[in-house]
């Protein structure tokens, strides 16, 4: 599986050719099935990636806060192994992006030090059969769900990509002599500010690059996500989420919200 | 780590071109429909060491507290006299002015952190903040973290003013616009209330009380809810003293409590909202439309 670009399991091949015929499968609901529809596109089908991924080790130093730059990498290439796939998926059913994505990590018993990491969402083709297809010539792909694609779209921006960025980094224990140098006072510990917001920092400038690589001009629904996974309290990986918009139009199509007051019980 | 000294990630991922948002695409769609261009998502972090007052187990179990630290403080004396090392004769209800002034200092300093980087942005407000406090690894270390989205005001010139702030987005802020009001600033307080529970406090709180309760009957604990009025007023005075002639809307009064061991709680009040200041008359909004939904 290393090849990316054309090594898709033999079972998906016989499930899209299925999908190509016709029928479509899709993880939306009603009211988000009626609203892609509104604007113009069509479901054509649940598609996913997945990549298990040996995360390997790296040394820490017990006082020193820094990045790991092993892991940071391995948790981005088997997040991108998978988003590829996904993609892969898409493309092989003509589709011009995929919405609702999400992105999972899960552990297994059977594989120490290895994670799988899946993205699953449904790809839905332009109506009018103009190419929706991003900057780099691939499905565009966003977090949002069937409402907030709709609501979007009627602001005249148009998703390009879910853009993500990460950054594993090793918080340093206090020493004894820092401990006891502080006992008793309230006071900030720089230290630990300093690393914190580093790795953020880090988290969301890697997320951003990702946007600009994509021509965007911007990104909504950033969130922020931290994990400690299997590497102990002090190891922590950030990992910033969201989905580059261009703007494509000048109308903003949307109507002004009418006050209301709901008679459900 | 000065309050104004970014990390250099910080300065590089705000030099860059494309924006970032916090907000949901409703919100981002509301912020577009007032005339509010989101500009970056905006943060501000700070790691705080909580002091003490060396006032916890045997210290305390010894003389009442003396309240040097400043602050409310109650004492209660029971009517049983000495009748066991283990009765409680004295309790006592204090002020943590330590804890206040240590969760106060890292809400500061992190909320001028997200402010300096709105400012780097050229922005005129902070709209959708969020904030947390977490505590890291170390159990005596709290971790104050801000989120939000810098806004600028299409058209509007430079802001030659810090940003303002509001926990508000989306169609909540259009509202308070619409109701002729503007956001300054968020605002926040604590209040920290240590409580050294005396018998009858101890007795009815489920220790050994049992039998008592049942002979007394429902009873109020006094020293409870007075610990917990007193949390929640000074939460409140703290936040008016911010207020000057502005006023609170949107405000969100947490209430946490803790049992360290029996008879030995602390009670904390954190008042959160938004600073707002009167710019127009109230326009009366439309008559609202009844709906009954299908679903």
């Amino acid at each position: 599986m290393s090849d990316v670009t054309s090594d898709l399991p033999q079972a998906t091949g016989h499930r899209l050719e299925e999908l190509e015929k016709g029928l479509f499968t899709s993880d939306l609901s009603v009211n988000e099935f009626l609203l892609i529809k509104e604007v113009g596109f069509h479901p054509v089908g649940f598609v996913m990636g997945s990549s298990i991924y040996h995360t390997g080790i790296q040394t820490r130093k017990w006082g020193q806060s820094l990045e790991l730059t092993k892991l940071t990498e391995a948790m981005y290439n088997a997040r991108e192994l998978a988003m590829t796939r996904m993609e892969e998926e898409a493309a092989e059913l003509g589709a011009d992006g995929v919405v609702g994505v999400r992105l999972t990590v899960n552990y297994y018993d059977w594989g120490k030090d290895a994670a799988e990491f899946i993205a699953v969402g449904t790809a839905v083709t332009a109506e009018d059969g103009v190419s929706r297809l991003n900057k780099l010539g691939k499905p565009f792909t966003s977090d949002l769900s069937g409402q907030d694609f709709w609501t979007l779209l009627q602001t005249g921006y148009f998703p390009q990509g879910l853009v993500m960025g990460t950054c594993v980094y090793h918080i340093a224990h206090r020493g004894i002599g820092q401990t006891l140098g502080t006992t008793g006072q309230n006071v900030e510990l720089p230290n630990f500010t300093q690393a914190l917001y580093e790795a953020r920092e880090l988290a969301m400038t890697r997320m951003q690059d990702e946007a600009t690589q994509l021509g965007a001009t911007g990104i909504v629904g950033v969130r922020l996500e931290e994990k400690s996974h299997q590497w102990g309290s002090h190891t922590i990986e950030f990992l910033s989420l969201g989905t580059a918009v261009l703007k494509t139009s000048g109308d903003v199509t949307l109507a002004k919200p009418v006050t209301i007051i709901t008679l459900d019980g | 780590m000065a309050p104004t000294d970014l990390p250099e990630a910080a300065q590089r991922r705000l030099s860059e071109g494309a924006f970032s948002s916090a907000l949901g695409v409703s919100d981002f769609a509301a912020c577009l429909e007032m005339g509010l261009e989101p500009v970056g998502l905006v943060q501000g972090f700070c790691a705080m060491q909580q002091g003490s007052y060396m006032m916890g187990g045997l210290s305390r179990s010894l003389s009442p507290y003396g309240g040097s630290a400043g602050g409310y403080v109650q004492n209660y004396q029971c009517s049983h006299g000495m009748i066991s090392n283990e009765h409680r004769t004295w309790g006592q209800n204090y002020e943590q002015t330590w804890v206040e002034t240590a969760w106060m200092q890292g809400f500061t300093s992190s909320f001028s952190r997200m402010l300096e980087e709105a400012g780097e942005l050229g922005a005129h407000g902070v709209v959708g903040v969020v904030d947390t406090v977490t505590r890291l690894t170390d159990a005596k270390v709290l971790e104050f973290h801000m989120v939000g989205t810098a806004v600028k005001v299409l058209d509007a010139p430079a802001p030659t003013t810090p940003p303002w702030s509001t926990y508000l987005a989306g169609q909540r802020l259009s509202k308070l616009f619409e109701a002729g009001l503007v956001p300054v600033s968020i605002i926040a307080s604590i209040s920290s209330i240590r409580v050294w529970a005396y018998c009858t406090t101890e007795f009815l709180m489920g220790g050994a009380g049992t039998m008592l309760r049942n002979s007394s009957g429902p009873q109020e604990i006094d020293q409870i809810v007075s610990a917990k009025s007193q949390a929640r007023f000074i939460a409140r005075s703290n936040v008016r003293a911010q207020l000057g002639s502005d006023s609170l809307r949107g405000a969100n009064l947490e209430l946490g409590e803790w049992e360290f061991e029996r008879g030995d709680y602390e009670f904390q009040a954190v008042l959160r909202g938004n600073r707002v200041r009167r710019f127009k008359n109230f326009d009366p909004l439309p008559v609202p439309r009844a709906t009954v939904r299908l679903s």
